[in-house]
C-alpha cells in the first residue's frame, strides 16, 4: 500500500514538469507586452517598462525564461506578480477561499445529487422519478452566469429588502460559512445534476442485480439490503465522479467567484492569465495539478475502503 | 497487500484533514456584520483592488488613488471652479513661472504626531522621480530641473539589448527644502499651471517614517502607510489577501475632525455585484455604476444617485501623416465627424454613460468652452454628405476604424462604423485588436493607417494636459502624428503667462488648431455616475473621481 502511494506520488513529478511547460508556453505565446499593458489606458514611460521587462527576464527566449522560474520554484521563491505581490502570499488566502467554496459544492453535491437520485432509483418510472429527470434536465440547461446572478438578487437583495430577513449576504466573504452557501449552491448546480443522474442509473443496475435478489429472498431488512449492499456496491462511480470534480470546482469556479466577489484562485487565474503574468498562472496550476492528483489518489484508496476485491500491490 | 483498517484510517485522516482545512477560511474574519447605520459600523466604499502597494507615488489608478485620499492630503486641493485652493500649502508663488516659492502652512501632523515639513515633500518627490524606484508616476516629474540625470534614456529602446545607463543623481536638482517651512522648485521650463499639477496623489509627502534610510522605503510602508490626511489606517492592508482597507479617524488632523469615526473600502471585482450590495444595505457609496443598472439606479436611488461629468474624454483618430487618403485630408476627417450621431450614441449605446464632446477640453477644466468645436462636431448628415463628394471622398474605397477590443469598445465603433456608411455611402471596416497594448504598438509604429479611438484622463486640471501630451509635436500620445509649430508656441506662451488665468487664453487659441486640424475627433466626454445609501448624506466626487471622505456624514 505505501509503496503504491509513494508510486503514484512519484509519477505525478513527469505530469507536473509537462503542464507547468504547456501553461507556460501556452502564456508566453499570447500577444501584446505584458509590461506595457499595466499602464491601462496611458502609455507607461519606456524607461519604466523596459526595466521591469529586465526584471521580469522578459527579453529571453522562452527556455531561458522557464528556466529563470524553475530555478527559483527550486530555491523555494515563487516569484512576484508584476504588481509586487509575492505570489506565495496570493496562495493562502485565494486557496482558502476556493477550497472552501469546492467543499462547500462538494457537500451540496453529494447530499442533494445522491439523495435524489436515491430516491429517484427506488421510485423508478413513477413520477416522482420523471420529476427528478426534468429537475435535473433544467439544472443542466442553465448556465451557472444566471443560477448566480438570479440567486444573488432573490436571496440577497430582494430577500431583505421585502422580508427583512438577512441571512444570505449578496457577496463577499466577510460573513464566515454563511458567505459560501448560496455560492456553494449555484457551483454545485450542474453536478447535482449530473451526480443525481449517476446515482440513479448506478443504483437502478445493483438493484438488478443477483446478490440483491439472493439478498431480499433471505429476509434481510430492506434498509440493511440498500445501504449495504446496493448503496456501497453503486458508490464507485459516484466518488470517482466526485473525486474528478473537486478539481473543476476549484479551478473552474470563475463566474462564481465573480459574481460572488469571493477573492479565490478561479479570478486570479483569470486575471493572472490576462496580464499574461506567468509565475502567477503556472504557480496557481501547479497546486491545482497537486490537488487533482491528491484527490484521486484517495479516491483509488477510498476503492479498496468500498470494495474489498480490490486490492493494490 | 490486502487492505486493512490502516488504510481506512490514512484515507478518512486526509478527508479529515480537508475538511478542517475547509473550515478554517471563513470564521475569522466577521466583526462587520451587515445591521444597519448603527454606530460602530464604518461608512462602506465601494473600489477595486489597488493595483499597488499605497504609495502615493506609485499609484495612477482611481482605486489606490481613492483609498490615498483618506490617508493623505496635499499642497492643494480644487474647488467647485476646479481651480486648486492652498492645502497644506500656504502660498504658491513665483514671478517668472520657472522658479516657484511654496509656504507651508503650521500645525499639520503625520498620523505619529510629527509636522509635516517641507522635507517630507522634498522627500517623496525625489523618491518618486528617481528613475530605479520603478514609480508609477515617475513622469509627472520630467518638469522639474535634474530630471534627466535620475532618469537616463535607454541608449538603444526598450527593446535593445543594452540597459539604460545609471541615473547620476538621486535627488531633483530643482528641488529644495529651504527651511522647514520653505519648499523651493525650480522647473526646466516656465509653467503657470504647476499649481494645478500639486494636488495629484503623486505629489503627496512621505514622512520619515517611511523611509529605512535616506532614498530607500520600508519594504511595509505601503500596505500600512502613515499619512497626514483625516483618516489613519486601523490595521494593515494586505494586498492580494484583504478584501477590504480599514481606517478609523484621525483625531489630530488640524482642520478639525471628519465627520464619521471610520471607514471601510470594500473590494469587488463585478461592479454588479458591489450594486446588488448597495441595494441590500451592504455597502454605502459607489461612485462607479455598471452602465446597464443607470437607468434603475436614477429612479431606486433618487436624490441618491450623482451624475455629473468627469475627466475623461474619447477621440477618433487619424494618422494624419502616413495614412491613407481620408485620413490625410481636413476635408474628409471633418465630413466623417459631421457624419457621427454623437447624441444617439452616448444615450443608445453609453445608456448616458457618456455626454456628446464639443471641445478637445473636458468639461471638468477651467478652460473649456461650450461648443468649441462647432459645426464640425455637430451631427449634419446632408453637410457631411457634401463635403465628402465635394472633396473626393467617393474615390474612397474604404475606411478603417481601429479599436482595442478589451475595453468594451465595440458597441460605439460598430454604430460609428454605421454612422458613416449610412451618411456618406462608404464601405466602413471596423478591426478590433485584442489589447490595448497591441494597439498601441502597431500605432507608435504608424502601422494604423486609418481612424483609430483613443481616450485620455487628466493628470491635472489644467487645460494644457489635455493639448500638449495628445497634440504637441512629439507628446506622449501623440498617435495623429500632428505637428505645428504654431501650437507649440500658443502652449508655450500659455505656459509661461503670468497666471494660470491669463494663460487660458492662449490655450483655447492652441486648442481652436487642433479644432480645425480634425486630427483627433472629439466623440464623447465621460461622466461619473454614483449612488449611495440612506445611511450616509453629504456624498461629493471631486474631478479625481475621487470622494470626499471629511464632509460625508451619517444620516
Amino acid at each position: 500500500m505505501g509503496r503504491y502511494v509513494i508510486r503514484r506520488l512519484l509519477q505525478a513529478i513527469p505530469v507536473l514538469v509537462g503542464t507547468t511547460f504547456l501553461l507556460f508556453a501556452t502564456v508566453y505565446a499570447l500577444p501584446g507586452d505584458p509590461i506595457a499593458a499595466l499602464g491601462g489606458d496611458r502609455r507607461l514611460d519606456p524607461q519604466l517598462v523596459s526595466r521591469m521587462r529586465e526584471q521580469f527576464h522578459l527579453n529571453d527566449p522562452l527556455l531561458v525564461q522557464y528556466w529563470y522560474y524553475i530555478r527559483d520554484i527550486l530555491s523555494g521563491d515563487f516569484g512576484t506578480t508584476f504588481r509586487g505581490v509575492p505570489v506565495s502570499s496570493l496562495f493562502e488566502g485565494k486557496f482558502q477561499v476556493t477550497f472552501q467554496l469546492a467543499i462547500t459544492a462538494l457537500v451540496f453535491e453529494a447530499i442533494i445529487g445522491v439523495g435524489l437520485g436515491l430516491w429517484a432509483a427506488l421510485r423508478r418510472g413513477r413520477w416522482q422519478d420523471q420529476a427528478v429527470l426534468a429537475v435535473t434536465l433544467l439544472l443542466v440547461s442553465i448556465p451557472t452566469l444566471v443560477s448566480g446572478f438570479v440567486l444573488q438578487l432573490v436571496l440577497g437583495v430582494k430577500l431583505k429588502q421585502n422580508t427583512g430577513v438577512d441571512f444570505f449576504p449578496v457577496a463577499g466573504i466577510q460573513d464566515g460559512m454563511r458567505s459560501y452557501i448560496v455560492p456553494g449552491l449555484v457551483l454545485a448546480g450542474l453536478s447535482i445534476a449530473y451526480l443525481t443522474r449517476l446515482t440513479r442509473t448506478s443504483l437502478m443496475e445493483t438493484l438488478r442485480a443477483d446478490y440483491i435478489r439472493t439478498a431480499v429472498a433471505k429476509g434481510m431488512s430492506r434498509r440493511r439490503v440498500l445501504g449495504r449492499h446496493a448503496l456501497r456496491n453503486s458508490l464507485i462511480p459516484l466518488i470517482t465522479y466526485l473525486g474528478a470534480d473537486l478539481g473543476t470546482l476549484m479551478g473552474g469556479a470563475i463566474i462564481t467567484e465573480t459574481i460572488f466577489n469571493l477573492p479565490g484562485i478561479g479570478q486570479q487565474l483569470f486575471q493572472s492569465v490576462y496580464l499574461r503574468e506567468n509565475a502567477v498562472v503556472v504557480g496557481i496550476v501547479t497546486v491545482l495539478v497537486l490537488v487533482y492528483v491528491l484527490a484521486n489518489l484517495i479516491v483509488d484508496l477510498l476503492y479498496a475502503v468500498l470494495d474489498p476485491r480490490i486490492r493494490y500491490e | 497487500m490486502r487492505v486493512t483498517r490502516g488504510v481506512r484510517i490514512t484515507a478518512g485522516a486526509a478527508l479529515l484533514a480537508l475538511a478542517v482545512a475547509a473550515c478554517g477560511g471563513g470564521g475569522g474574519s466577521d466583526n462587520s456584520g451587515s445591521g444597519s447605520g448603527s454606530a460602530a459600523q464604518p461608512v462602506r466604499i465601494e473600489i477595486a483592488e489597488p493595483q499597488n502597494d499605497l504609495i502615493p507615488g506609485n499609484t495612477g489608478e482611481t482605486s489606490g488613488a481613492e483609498v490615498l485620499n483618506a490617508l493623505f492630503i496635499g499642497l492643494v486641493d480644487y474647488d467647485d471652479q476646479k481651480k486648486p485652493v492652498n492645502r497644506i500649502a500656504e502660498s504658491i508663488e513665483s514671478t517668472d513661472q520657472t522658479t516657484w516659492t511654496i509656504k507651508l502652512k503650521d500645525g499639520y501632523t503625520w498620523h505619529d504626531g510629527t509636522p509635516v515639513t517641507a522635507q517630507n515633500f522634498v522627500d517623496s518627490w525625489n523618491f518618486t522621480a528617481y528613475g530605479p524606484n520603478q514609480q508609477q508616476s515617475n513622469y509627472f516629474f520630467s518638469v522639474f530641473k535634474g530630471y534627466d540625470a535620475m532618469n537616463p534614456q535607454d541608449p538603444d529602446g526598450e527593446e535593445g539589448p543594452k540597459k539604460a545607463a545609471e541615473p547620476t543623481a538621486t535627488t531633483l536638482s530643482g528641488l529644495k527644502a529651504v527651511d522647514d517651512k520653505t519648499i523651493s522648485v525650480e522647473l526646466t521650463h516656465p509653467y503657470s499651471g504647476f499649481p494645478t499639477m500639486l494636488g495629484y496623489t503623486a505629489f503627496y509627502p512621505l514622512p520619515k517614517a517611511a523611509f529605512e534610510s535616506e532614498g530607500k522605503m520600508k519594504a511595509d510602508y505601503g500596505s500600512n502607510p502613515i499619512g497626514d490626511g483625516p483618516f489613519k489606517m486601523s490595521k494593515p492592508y494586505k494586498r492580494g489577501t484583504d478584501q477590504t482597507v480599514e481606517m478609523v479617524r484621525f483625531d489630530g488632523f488640524k482642520e478639525g475632525k471628519a465627520k464619521v469615526d471610520a471607514l471601510q473600502y470594500k473590494i469587488y471585482t463585478d461592479l454588479n455585484t458591489a450594486y446588488n450590495d448597495l441595494r441590500a444595505g451592504n455597502l454605502d457609496i459607489m461612485d462607479q455604476l455598471p452602465p446597464e443598472q443607470i437607468g434603475g439606479a436614477k429612479a431606486e436611488f433618487g436624490d441618491r444617485y450623482i451624475e455629473q461629468p468627469s475627466s475623461g474624454i474619447g477621440w477618433l483618430g487619424f494618422n494624419i501623416k502616413t495614412g491613407d487618403t481620408y485620413a490625410k485630408s481636413r476635408e474628409l476627417r471633418t465630413a466623417i465627424s459631421m457624419s457621427i450621431d454623437r447624441a444617439t450614441i452616448t444615450d443608445k449605446v453609453f445608456s448616458g454613460t457618456r455626454v456628446p464632446a464639443d471641445d478637445n477640453i473636458s468639461p471638468v477644466v477651467a478652460g473649456y468652452r461650450k461648443g468649441a468645436c462647432g459645426e464640425a462636431c455637430t451631427f449634419d448628415p446632408a453637410k457631411a454628405k457634401s463635403l465628402w463628394e465635394s472633396n473626393g471622398g467617393k474615390d474612397v474605397k474604404s475606411i478603417d476604424l481601429s479599436y482595442n477590443a478589451d475595453g468594451a469598445h465595440k458597441e460605439w465603433m460598430e454604430a460609428v462604423a454605421n454612422n458613416i456608411r449610412t451618411n456618406l455611402q462608404v464601405e466602413v471596416n471596423v478591426k478590433p485588436y485584442e489589447k490595448f497594448a497591441d494597439i498601441l504598438n502597431d500605432l507608435g509604429d504608424g502601422k494604423v493607417k486609418g481612424a483609430f479611438r483613443m481616450a485620455w484622463i487628466m493628470d491635472y486640471p489644467s487645460p494644457e494636459n489635455y493639448l500638449r501630451p495628445i497634440f504637441g509635436t512629439g507628446g506622449s500620445s501623440n498617435y495623429v502624428q500632428y505637428s505645428n509649430k504654431e501650437f507649440d508656441e500658443l502652449l508655450n506662451k500659455g505656459d509661461s503667462a503670468a497666471s494660470l488665468d491669463e494663460g487660458v487664453q492662449f490655450y483655447q487659441q492652441a486648442d481652436d488648431l487642433a479644432l480645425k486640424e480634425m486630427a483627433y475627433v472629439p466623440i464623447y466626454f465621460y461622466t461619473t455616475n454614483g449612488a449611495f445609501s440612506s445611511n450616509v448624506k453629504n456624498v461629493k466626487i471631486d474631478p479625481f473621481e475621487r470622494i470626499d471622505v471629511f464632509n460625508v456624514e451619517r444620516a
